[in-house]
């Protein structure tokens, strides 16, 4: 039995010590915001923050979890840097089929909430592993420089 | 797949010596297993399985493929108990003369890919602990595929010679003198462990060079790190908790993460010891003579990584997108402890070798968490894409100027065995 804190709740959850977060979070605790797409960290659909810091939950242990807090894009719903985020992103439509999306979210709030005017190049750092089949990567960095001019 | 056969097999073991137990009742049975049981653990810390099995294959059941450059290629045998294929009817001093002689029985010498010359450094008693847990596990019908030897080395009586001049005589006696640790390191390293086999390079006649005991040498492609404890060359840099945390778990922060063999080795073999033999290993490997050899560690700390100006050369923006989703570009790692590559050994290559076989090839670790892999980077990079990614890293967290080129990817890449 491990004890996870997600979203700032504590959860009992009996798994397997080497489960992928991702799976917990999405079959056990039944939080689908965040996505599977390639299951192996080469992607970014299943960016979730634990510690603050962006991860791919697809390849994160549970059990090397530990006691730092898990946040999912479902946890974001009061968070200031956040609501920001999203606004920018109706702002300018960045979403197409919006499958990457609450990956490039997560991944764009842990980068803000870190550095709140990041250069081009460290959002392109700070993005690089986040794929968009639909090819919004304009629009993602665009919003991203639209939210540091707003908050 | 490899952790569940690992279970498996420890499962039927200890129901073996729980049979042995329930049937026999008496004293001589509870040795058994009590032998069993050593034999077990002495099995990892000899690394039996690793070389006994072919990829994909049933565990001890051999059929892996050893090629010799300039001399041929060598199956390993299946030594599970079967009595056709396997070593059923092996006596203990036939396993024991096959193990420390390298002589089978009928007078069939073994080639010293078998580390036969580092197990003569084992004692009696070990090696049949060993052969009573081989004898419990199931015996599995695997015939071993034929060694393909050229002239002159396919004769095999002239292995007479070569053991004449080159096997140790018996095992190892303690060092009056040295602590206890130190001569149970020496015993896990020299004999048991024989890490000697990969990690010293070895002279014209094959024998294991002694002027340049452990200071590294080229295996199936892959660099064997000096591990002597020259600063600049060796691990005389390495701080003991970050040397027995690379043993136990194939990991250390500023040194890296064990890929290619070494992860075989972790996977199968050091991350079972005991904690006491892994520090007494410790012991025992600071203590080798320091042997200087081309190849030096290159240490940038994750802070000096950060400062770094992002890179719009080929190799920087692929590696962005493609490497630092699990690496990040300060070699922090982003969700394990072992994806975190600042300080390794292979970035501090700057021919790339292993470097770039861990790339084409993918790397895999068995953890007490679990198993933990990168994906291997096939066609879908040009030769010349994966030589920028690997120049770059090796400028970014080594602080050297790689020369990899595409035609090194390629032969890299023909040298990957098939899975």
């Amino acid at each position: 039995m491990l004890t996870l804190q997600v979203n700032g709740a504590a959860h009992q959850v009996d798994v397997p010590d080497d489960m992928p977060l991702l799976w917990v979070l999405r079959d056990v605790l039944g939080l689908p915001g965040t996505k599977f797409g390639c299951g192996i960290g080469e992607c970014g659909a299943c960016t979730v923050h634990v510690d603050g810091r962006a991860v791919r939950a697809c390849s994160l242990p549970v059990v090397l979890v530990g006691d730092r807090p898990v946040t999912t894009i479902e946890g974001l719903a009061d968070d200031q840097v956040a609501t920001e985020v999203s606004k920018a992103w109706l702002e300018i439509d960045v979403v197409q089929c919006g499958y990457c999306q609450p990956g490039q979210i997560m991944a764009a709030v842990a980068l803000l909430k870190s550095n709140l005017h990041p250069s081009d190049d460290e959002v392109d750092q700070a993005m690089a592993g986040n794929i968009c089949r639909c090819g919004t990567y304009r629009r993602i960095r665009a919003a991203i420089r639209n939210v540091a001019g707003a908050v | 797949m490899i952790g569940r056969s690992v279970a498996r097999r420890r499962r039927a073991a200890g129901m073996a010596v729980l049979a042995a137990i329930m049937l026999g009742g008496g004293t001589a049975r509870a040795q058994d297993a009590d032998l069993v049981r050593r034999g077990a653990y002495l099995e990892q810390a000899a690394d039996c399985e690793v070389c006994h099995t072919k990829p994909g294959g049933v565990p001890f059941a051999g059929g892996r493929a050893f090629d010799l450059p300039g001399i041929g290629t060598v199956y390993a045998p299946n030594i599970t108990p079967d009595m056709e294929t396997g070593i059923g009817r092996y006596s203990d001093a036939q396993f024991d003369s096959a193990v420390r002689r390298g002589v089978g029985p009928g007078w069939r010498h073994l080639y010293p890919v078998m580390p036969y010359a580092s197990y003569a450094r084992m004692t009696a008693e070990d090696v049949r602990a060993i052969h009573a847990y081989l004898a419990s596990l199931r015996p599995v019908h695997a015939p071993t595929p034929a060694n393909q030897v050229r002239f002159p080395y396919n004769i095999r009586l002239a292995m007479i010679g070569w053991n004449l001049l080159y096997r140790p005589s018996g095992p190892l006696a303690d060092e009056p003198g040295r602590s206890a640790a130190w001569n149970r390191g020496r015993y896990l390293v020299e004999a048991a462990g024989h890490c000697g086999e990969c990690h010293t390079p070895r002279t014209m006649m094959q024998a294991l060079s002694v002027t340049k005991s452990y200071a590294g040498s080229v295996v199936d492609g892959w660099l064997a790190y000096n591990i002597s404890s020259d600063v600049d060359s060796g691990i005389g840099a390495w701080g003991d908790a970050q040397l027995s945390a690379y043993l136990s778990t194939g990991h250390a922060d500023g040194r890296g993460t064990a890929v290619g063999p070494m992860a075989d080795v972790v996977s199968h073999s050091l991350r079972y010891l005991t904690p006491e033999d892994i520090a007494a290993m410790v012991t025992y490997l600071r203590g080798l003579p320091a042997r200087r050899s081309d190849e030096t560690t290159a240490l940038v700390t994750p802070a000096a990584l950060r400062q770094a100006a992002p890179s719009q050369s080929n190799g920087g923006r692929l590696f962005a997108s493609a490497c630092a989703g699990c690496h990040l570009t300060d070699g922090q790692g982003r969700q394990v402890d072992h994806a975190a590559i600042w300080g390794a050994r292979s970035l501090g290559e700057t021919d790339g070798r292993n470097l770039v076989r861990t790339m084409v090839e993918g790397a895999t670790l068995q953890t007490a968490q679990g198993t933990m892999s990168m994906p291997a980077f096939g066609p879908e990079y040009r030769n010349q894409d994966l030589a920028d990614i690997a120049n770059y890293a090796i400028g970014h967290f080594g602080n050297r100027v790689g020369h990899v080129t595409a035609g090194d990817v390629a032969a890299a890449r023909a040298g990957v065995p098939p899975s």
